[in-house]
């Protein structure tokens, strides 16, 4: 047997051997910190309260809510649907897949927008795409959908229309009974008021 | 190792450990270029289906096999990776064969045993074979066995353990071809 | 970070070259280890030759393991990569056929492709062969189209097959290359002693 190859064998079996033993490695593709700034900066990323209650309601089925709080807090109210992931698991191998599935949108949520947003920087630095931010978290959802603060009536028509919406985004999450108000039976006073930013009717 | 025929003139050829080796870098240039191995059969698929869309289209529309490789966008069908493959292993084939000094007139290669005739029809017959078998297989040696596996596909795995375990059980049966 | 073609690194055409670069390497590498002769091949089964057990094996594991380290060192995303999918009911049928194929062709439509360069009209025989039996395949493709389909795994890979790491499935692959490499080699002394020639042009 020529030594040569009981030499290539050898190195052979150790570099095979070698793959077993090598220590588990976390092959996160990080984005570029340019990227990632320029990605922060956008307000692109919040979604208001409105439009998640709009595609609970409609049962959107690429709509992926994830709520970052604490397990116990989640067991108490959590929004249809939502998948726990405590924000300090996010980075755990065993949910990694409830991230970066195709054609999904996920939503962040926790109280407030802070730690949510604080989330979303975490999923993005792993190089996850398609993911959002609630805008004003739990608490902006009781102020605008469960309670929603019925308009003045100098305000726009599109405010009305929009508490409307939230009133029966309340009776569709809490099951009260809806009225209607009375706001369309005003005087016509149209004041014509600027177009609002792409993401309007926050907290 | 064993040099019992030293009158004969010994073919030159690279020796075969190195010759994996080389190849298994290759592959393994491929999956980093291409994400994809390679594979002979892939191109002889496309040809039949381009001389079968030129001279009836309405046939190779109608059919689905021929229909999954029609492009959609008109685009040319030999146009691919696979055909310049092959393509390319023909030329590397005549490069190393004129290295080597194997390039010579026409010949049929067969054991002395049996005829040219019989070895011709053993290989238009093993072609057919392995034609209609790397269909069903999804890919030929080269494309399923070596690039399948080495992608550690089970189905890769699956073909080159039939194959090689087949041609061990039926080799009996046709001893007289080569010994 | 690869692969490249697929994440657009390399663009337009020279994916073409590339593909051209690549089959004539392994053109060459085929040709220069001896896959052009027929007889060559056909002693694998018969024990004089061992040349495609070698060639084939040693290919595999250093890709496999390759493969693997590239995976590890994130120079190429695993997930890119394509993994052949498994239709089993088809496939089972498909290596047997070329098992046959192979035993009495004594090529593959690789090597055949090597053999028709260097001049082997029994090469171009059996290329030819390819074409014809892949056209009869087809014709008759719609008889069988749903058992072409039937059992499909999906793009399963060994390891998920068996339930270990395709680390472990690499190794053992070394493993059993490395013993195969010893038993043929014994078996190949054996048998060449009865014989005068066993390397063919």
């Amino acid at each position: 047997m020529n030594r040569n190859y009981i030499f290539l064998a050898i190195v052979m079996i150790m570099l095979a051997g070698g793959l077993l033993l090598l220590p588990e490695r976390h092959n996160y593709q990080q984005i570029k910190p340019e990227k990632l700034m320029w990605d922060i900066t956008q307000t692109s990323r919040f979604v208001t309260t409105d439009q998640v209650a709009k595609r609970i309601i409609e049962g959107d089925p690429t709509l992926e809510l994830i709520d970052i709080r604490p397990v116990k807090d989640f067991e108490a109210f959590s929004l249809t649907n939502a998948i726990s992931i405590p924000i300090d698991s996010l980075m755990s191998p065993n949910y990694q897949d409830y991230l970066g599935i195709e054609d999904m949108k996920v939503v962040f949520y926790g109280n407030d927008d802070i730690k949510a947003d604080q989330a979303w920087v975490i999923a993005k630095r792993m190089g996850y795409n398609s993911i959002y931010v609630m805008e004003g978290g739990l608490n902006c959802w009781i102020k605008t959908i469960i309670r929603p603060v019925e308009p003045k009536e100098s305000d726009p028509l599109e405010d009305f229309d929009l508490y409307q919406f939230r009133m029966g985004a309340s009776a569709y999450f809490t099951g009260a009974k809806v009225e209607a108000p009375d706001a369309t039976k005003t005087g016509v006073k149209v004041v014509r008021r600027k177009k609002g930013a792409a993401v309007a009717g926050g907290c | 190792m064993n040099t019992k025929s030293d009158k004969i003139q010994q073919p030159r050829y690279i020796n075969p450990y190195f010759g994996g080796i080389l190849l298994g870098l290759l592959l393994l240039a491929t999956f980093f270029i291409a994400g994809r191995g390679l594979s002979a059969t892939g191109a002889v698929k496309l040809s039949v289906t381009k001389v079968v869309e030129t001279v009836a289209p309405a046939h190779a529309e109608s059919n689905p096999y021929y229909s999954m490789f029609l492009p959609e966008d008109g685009g040319s069908i030999m146009f691919n990776w696979l055909v310049f493959g092959a393509i390319g292993t023909l030329f590397g084939g005549m490069l190393s064969g004129v290295i080597f000094g194997r390039m010579k007139k026409f010949r049929v290669e067969h054991s002395p045993k049996i005829s040219a005739r019989t070895r011709l029809i053993a290989a238009g017959a093993g072609g057919i074979l392995f034609g209609v078998g790397s269909q069903f297989g999804r890919g030929c040696s080269s494309g399923a066995a070596l690039s399948g596996t080495a992608a550690f596909s089970f189905g890769g795995l699956l073909v080159m353990a039939l194959m090689f375990g087949v041609g061990y059980v039926f080799a009996y049966f046709f001893r007289k071809l080569w010994i | 970070m690869g692969p490249l073609i697929p994440q657009e690194i390399i663009t337009g055409q020279w994916d073409f070259v590339i593909a051209l670069l690549i089959g004539a390497s392994f053109g060459f590498i085929l040709e220069a280890s001896g896959f052009s002769s027929s007889r060559n091949i056909a002693g694998v089964f018969y024990g004089y030759n061992f040349v495609v057990l070698r060639v084939f094996f040693t290919a595999m594991i250093v890709a496999m393991v390759g493969l693997m380290y590239f995976s590890y060192f994130g120079w190429i995303d695993i997930n890119l990569v394509f993994v052949l999918p498994t239709y089993l009911n088809s496939m089972l049928l498909g290596g047997f056929i070329m098992g046959l194929g192979f035993v009495i062709g004594g090529f593959c439509p690789g090597t055949s492709y090597t053999a028709v360069a260097i001049g082997k009209i029994d090469g171009i025989f059996f290329a030819v062969g390819t074409f014809i039996g892949i056209f009869i395949f087809a014709e008759a493709f719609p008889l069988f189209e749903n058992f072409y389909t039937a059992n499909d795994l999906g793009p399963i890979t060994i390891g998920e097959m068996f339930g270990v790491s395709n680390d472990i499935v690499a190794f053992v692959f070394t493993i059993i290359a490395i013993v195969a490499f010893y038993v043929t080699w014994l078996i190949e002394k054996r048998v060449r002693k009865n014989m005068t020639e066993y390397k063919f042009e």
